[in-house]
């Protein structure tokens, strides 16, 4: 017999409320063992998702190195830096949460409307090849912000999985085989009360069989 | 929930299992909106049960919008609550005018398992969904 619960009073009432403790604790692991499904389910498509995002990110970080470098060749190294300096890069982001099986987990709305946004930064004199490193850098920006969001997401959900995982396991390896176990035990113990029970009727039968034969 | 004699390591269990299971709904909302409400919100959101708010993207209203009618967007009522019942192991959501079941058929590109007011989901569709419609369906757990 496995661990069991310390019973002060092995009466039926109490076997009753055990009872009534050990579907309760099952049914609650089972949700447990949904959640948990889901909560892998969804930390596994924001992994891949993480996966795809971070590609992008390097491909436009790629893309943004080539078209500074081509900038700074052709405006030279100082009047790039003043460019820089005087650059504005308007962005409308929102941050808010949503929420996933009982874990917050951050949403980023960055405002995809590049016309205003691109002509607000866009400054009177600018050529072209300024404006295009302007759209990458632009875009490495929004790949940033997404990614940010998906890595924050995968660490809330990293640590509800823990923290569902160890109430699961001990509702698994502890409390039911402790129910159990003590339900068995209790049980056990008003089957020996039945039989001590059967014992002593029959002891008394055998006295008053025996007085009643004396009597005669 | 602690019985006589309980030891403490056993109310320590029963408080953790407890405070899980306060926890498990809250993400629900209190009442949840219209996608044609949703869509005139500046930031479309619904409150939770905990007090929270739970926020909707805004380009996923859109694709829903982009799908539906105008007399169907009055009718969806977002988010679209997936019921995970661990009993018996399966997921269901709840539909009444049938809008959520065009919604879910149109997204997965095949026709949806039906009975009655409840849309049957299997495993497999669940990520197709969810890949879709991050923050407009939700988990309901039923005990």
């Amino acid at each position: 017999m496995g661990a069991k619960i310390q019973v002060t009073r092995p009466t039926k009432i109490e076997l009753a409320r055990l009872k009534r403790r050990f579907r309760l604790a099952t049914r609650i692991q089972k949700i447990m063992k949904d959640r948990l499904s889901i909560l892998v389910m969804e930390f596994l498509e924001t992994v891949k998702e993480c996966a795809v995002v971070k590609e992008r990110l390097v491909n436009e970080f790629n893309e943004a190195y080539r078209a500074l470098s081509v900038t700074a060749g052709y405006l030279g190294s100082e009047n790039l830096e003043k460019a820089l300096f005087a650059l504005e890069m308007p962005l409308k982001m929102t941050g808010r949460t949503r929420n996933v099986a009982g874990v917050r987990i951050p949403v980023f709305d960055v405002e995809k409307d590049t016309g205003v946004a691109a002509r607000t930064a866009v400054r009177p004199g600018m050529t072209a090849i300024e404006e295009d490193t302007l759209s990458v850098a632009r875009r490495c920006l929004e790949s940033i912000i997404e990614l940010a969001e998906l890595e924050n997401s995968l660490e809330l959900l990293g640590a509800e999985i823990n923290k569902v995982k160890r109430i699961n396991n001990a509702l698994e390896y502890n409390v039911i085989p402790a129910l159990h176990g003590t339900i068995r035990y209790l049980n056990m113990k008003f089957e020996e009360r039945d039989r001590e029970e059967g014992a002593r009727l029959k002891y008394v039968k055998l006295l008053i069989e025996k007085r009643e034969a004396y009597a005669y | 929930m602690p019985i006589d004699g309980d030891s403490l390591r056993d109310r320590w269990l029963d408080g953790g299992v407890a405070e899980d299971l306060r926890i498990l709904n809250t993400q629900a909302p209190r009442a949840r909106k219209t996608l044609a409400a949703l869509l005139r919100e500046d930031t479309p959101f619904v409150s939770c049960q905990d007090g929270g708010e739970h926020h909707f993207r805004k380009s996923e209203l859109l694709r829903l919008a982009s799908m539906l009618e105008e007399w169907e967007r009055e009718e969806l009522l977002l988010p679209i609550l997936i019921e995970v019942s661990g009993e018996s192991g399966q997921m269901t959501v709840r539909t009444k005018t049938g809008v959520e079941e065009k919604v879910l058929g149109t997204l997965l590109g095949m026709p949806v398992d039906r009975e009655g007011d409840e849309i049957y989901l299997s495993r497999a569709q669940l990520p197709a969904i969810r890949r879709l419609l991050k923050s407009s369906t939700q988990y309901l757990f039923l005990i």
